[in-house]
């Protein structure tokens, strides 16, 4: 592939809200640069756990569960960013704050908490349209038949 | 103006002493002295006018604004402060009797129309007709209400009451003071005592893991004694030094004295499993006891540390390891779970005095994007880079999340390493307290049931292997409290292959090969310095891939295989006087200032012992550096070929 000529610029399709340089390390990790075996199947697994975490995070705000959303912003936030998915991540930690009782950049506030659940009820619909966007993306680059 | 400080305890015992002693007060410095004055009362009275007089208690108390009364304006600063350093007592109830003796009045304004005072409504406003600012004269017009008392003839009835009342008085205060002290002091030596029973529990703790440790160790050493035995009929020495190296992977000093010599061999094991199975009953014993006691404490908040909340460490245990259960029930309540899930920065900066004596450089972007930049040309060549271990470094991956942990476990699989991994902090405890022995250790920090810190702590208790916080939660006192807990190091989630590898390198070095042309200071660390991880290390020295430039730095053959490292070791560990061998005073000089080592260290030991011959000296800088790497601070390794 491309990215054997100039290490950083491999993958131009796969836009901005994904980190070129953390995904390629993981696709080098691929012993066949066409089956991507490896790769794909972390990238599926991360799907899968995505819209596990998404449906918690769902259910948690259902209960007003602050500490459950702010564990489940961080669990995302460690595979997203371990793939390069840079917006994913933002939001994930920001939802990891806001559920902490603290703001967006991990300072302590004084909001009630409803307050918190208003801002990571914003922020989960941010993160969800963030990850169609990479997942459409990423699928488009595995050329999963369910990509448009 | 100068007052003997003395008059006012003995006012405050009572007139009758103060009368009898009252030509001590007859003093030059009071120059309005009368023969038939009241001493006690001029002075009393002088003092409290002077104290009034000094500006910088305006605050406090003064004048009042007619200057007719004066007025404590706050009580307990008065009390605290002012009282002590003019009438040598802080009792402001003894204060008010005083004045009241003296035909000081408080002065009430319930009835006024506000109903409070004009000063506050905490203050005290005292007034004598003749006690007046600017009036200084007059103060010699104040009197005992009652001067009849101390004439003792005629009223000795009177007198005594109102003496004894002042000595009840007193005394009561005293007491009061007393019991004060005391139960101070018990509060205090109960947060000792809560502070000593947890470090025992923590003692016990770790010789119950040795007595474990001791027995995998007997048990192992028994199928090893039996193998030796029937290897020295078919093969000698030489076919035996591979395996006997491997069982003193796990021995303790004690361990080796009991270990068995070449001729005797199968008494002293019999013997040393007989007393470490009595040992052991009774260390479980009293470790019981202690639990209870601890958790009294933290019943009664003995104990401040707040309880994790939610997520319990005790109840996902298995009920397999039960001193592994024990142990985190105990700490679970009180400060195992320093890293509570689901708080996951609402952390207290614990610790956080230690924040500059951190060896760990905050990682900047330039640490993070250096080595990818660099990396292209190199890294493509092989995805499956060879570091040039000469074995497998043992790798136990902790951690939650899959995608991590397949990403983490591919990338150390391209670093030929082998991979165990663990779901969470339990798992990688249990794992490690069930005796499989790693190189490093990659600690996520934030896990479900036990978080990466606390594992950290509870491996700490009975291992030393180098672990690496792998964690996005970098802030320098996170990163101060890792450290606190034993970690080693920190790798920054979210990690890239070139700084895992670079992880590797730093804590693994004792295990890569060494090309020709190292600086000979180094001389063979492949073999000779095994890090502080336990029992590996022994594979590589028998590892058929070992290099032949380690192998030339070894003696001869025929020494090596005379001084079996087995038989060597224990041996000199027992006699450390007996002149069996020339290089007999190495091992007690190492010894003695590293006792608090285990295994590892022993391990160096023997291979000095085995190699060491002229070239003691030179070897003690190396010495050096392992000591600094294994200390869990000490974040330089060795120099290593890149």
């Amino acid at each position: 592939m491309a990215e054997s000529e100039n290490g950083s610029t491999g993958l131009p399709d796969l836009g901005d809200s994904i980190d070129a340089l953390t995904f390629e390390q993981i696709l080098e990790m691929d012993d066949d640069e066409e089956e991507r075996e490896f790769s794909k199947s972390i990238v599926y697994g991360f799907f899968e756990q995505a819209d596990k975490t998404f449906k918690e995070m769902d259910s948690a705000l259902e209960n007003n569960d602050l500490v459950t959303l702010s564990s489940r912003g961080h669990f995302l936030k460690g595979s997203s960013a371990t793939l390069g998915l840079t917006k994913v991540k933002d939001s994930c930690e920001k939802i990891q704050h806001f559920g902490a009782r603290k703001d967006e950049n991990g300072n302590p506030t004084h909001y009630d908490d409803r307050k918190f659940l208003s801002l990571i009820r914003d922020t989960v619909k941010v993160v969800k349209a963030d990850y169609k966007e990479v997942e459409r993306v990423l699928k488009q680059f595995y050329r999963d038949p369910d990509a448009h | 103006m100068r007052f003997d400080d003395n008059m006012d305890r003995d006012q405050a015992v009572g007139g009758g002493a103060g009368a009898n002693s009252s030509s001590d007060f007859v003093s030059p410095s009071s120059p309005d002295a009368r023969p038939n004055g009241d001493w006690l009362t001029i002075l009393k009275v002088r003092k409290l006018y002077k104290m009034l007089e000094d500006p910088s208690y305006s605050q406090v108390v003064r004048w009042g604004d007619d200057g007719r009364s004066f007025v404590v304006l706050e009580n307990e600063r008065f009390t605290k402060s002012i009282l002590p350093k003019h009438f040598k007592h802080s009792n402001f109830a003894s204060f008010v009797r005083q004045l009241n003796k003296y035909d000081f009045h408080k002065v009430r304004h319930n009835n006024e129309e506000s109903g409070h005072s004009p000063y506050g409504s905490g203050a005290w406003e005292f007034k004598h007709p003749e006690f007046k600012a600017n009036n200084k004269d007059s103060l010699d017009n104040i009197r005992r209400k009652a001067p009849a008392p101390r004439k003792p003839p005629q009223v000795i009835d009177e007198a005594v009451p109102t003496q004894q009342m002042d000595l009840v008085n007193t005394q009561l205060v005293a007491t009061q003071q007393q019991l004060q002290q005391l139960q101070q002091r018990y509060e205090e030596l109960n947060i000792h005592n809560s502070i000593l029973t947890q470090e025992l529990i923590g003692v016990q703790k770790t010789v119950v893991n040795h007595e474990h440790v001791m027995q995998n160790v007997m048990s192992f050493l028994h199928s090893v004694d039996a193998r030796q035995r029937r290897d020295s009929k078919v093969g000698g020495p030489f076919a035996n030094t591979e395996e006997n190296t491997a069982p003193s992977a796990n021995a303790d000093p004690a361990q080796q004295q009991i270990s068995p010599l070449e001729d005797e061999p199968a008494s002293p094991l019999q013997n040393a499993s007989k007393l470490l199975h009595e040992m052991n009953a009774d260390v479980q014993l009293n470790y019981k006891n202690l639990e209870q006691m601890s958790e009294v404490h933290s019943r009664n908040g003995a104990i401040s540390t707040p309880p994790p909340d939610g997520r319990h460490p005790r109840a996902p245990t298995p009920a397999g390891s039960s001193s592994l259960m024990g142990y985190a029930k105990l700490h679970g309540e009180q400060d195992a779970v320093v890293y509570p899930v689901g708080q996951t920065n609402g952390i207290d900066p614990m610790y956080s005095e230690h924040i500059h004596n951190i060896p760990y450089p905050m990682p900047s972007k330039d640490e993070i994007v250096d080595p990818r930049v660099s990396a292209p040309t190199g890294r493509k060549k092989s995805t499956q880079v060879d570091p040039g271990w000469v074995r497998p470094p043992q790798i136990l991956l902790v951690e939650d999340d899959q995608t991590c942990r397949r990403i983490g476990s591919k990338f150390l699989y391209s670093f030929r390493c082998a991979i165990d991994s663990a779901f969470d902090g339990l798992e990688a405890v249990n794992k490690m307290n069930a005796g499989s022995k790693y190189d490093l250790v990659l600690m996520d920090i934030i896990m479900p049931n036990l978080d990466g810190v606390s594992a950290c702590h509870l491996i700490r208790q009975f291992d030393h292997t180098p672990i690496v916080a792998m964690t996005s939660n970098i802030r320098s006192d996170d990163i101060s409290m890792y450290f606190q807990h034993g970690m080693n190091d920190v790798l920054p989630k979210p990690f890239t292959r070139d700084g895992l590898l670079n992880m590797l390198e730093k804590h693994l070095g004792h295990l890569k090969q060494i090309p020709d042309g190292m600086e000979p200071m180094v001389q063979h660390p492949g073999t000779s310095i095994p890090q502080s991880s336990a029992g590996h290390s022994l594979k590589d020295e028998s590892s058929p891939t070992e290099s032949p430039s380690t192998i030339s730095n070894w003696q001869s053959p025929g020494q090596f295989s005379g001084i079996s490292p087995t038989q060597a070791a224990p041996h000199q560990y027992m006699h450390p006087m007996h002149s069996g061998f020339g290089q007999e005073q190495s091992p007690v000089q190492y010894q003695v200032p590293h006792t608090d080592m285990s295994a590892p260290r022993q391990m160096q030991h023997r291979r000095q012992i085995s190699e060491i011959g002229s070239d003691y000296i030179s070897n003690d800088p190396k010495r050096q550096r392992i000591y600094d790497q294994t200390n869990p601070m000490g974040m330089q390794p060795m120099a290593r070929p890149r």
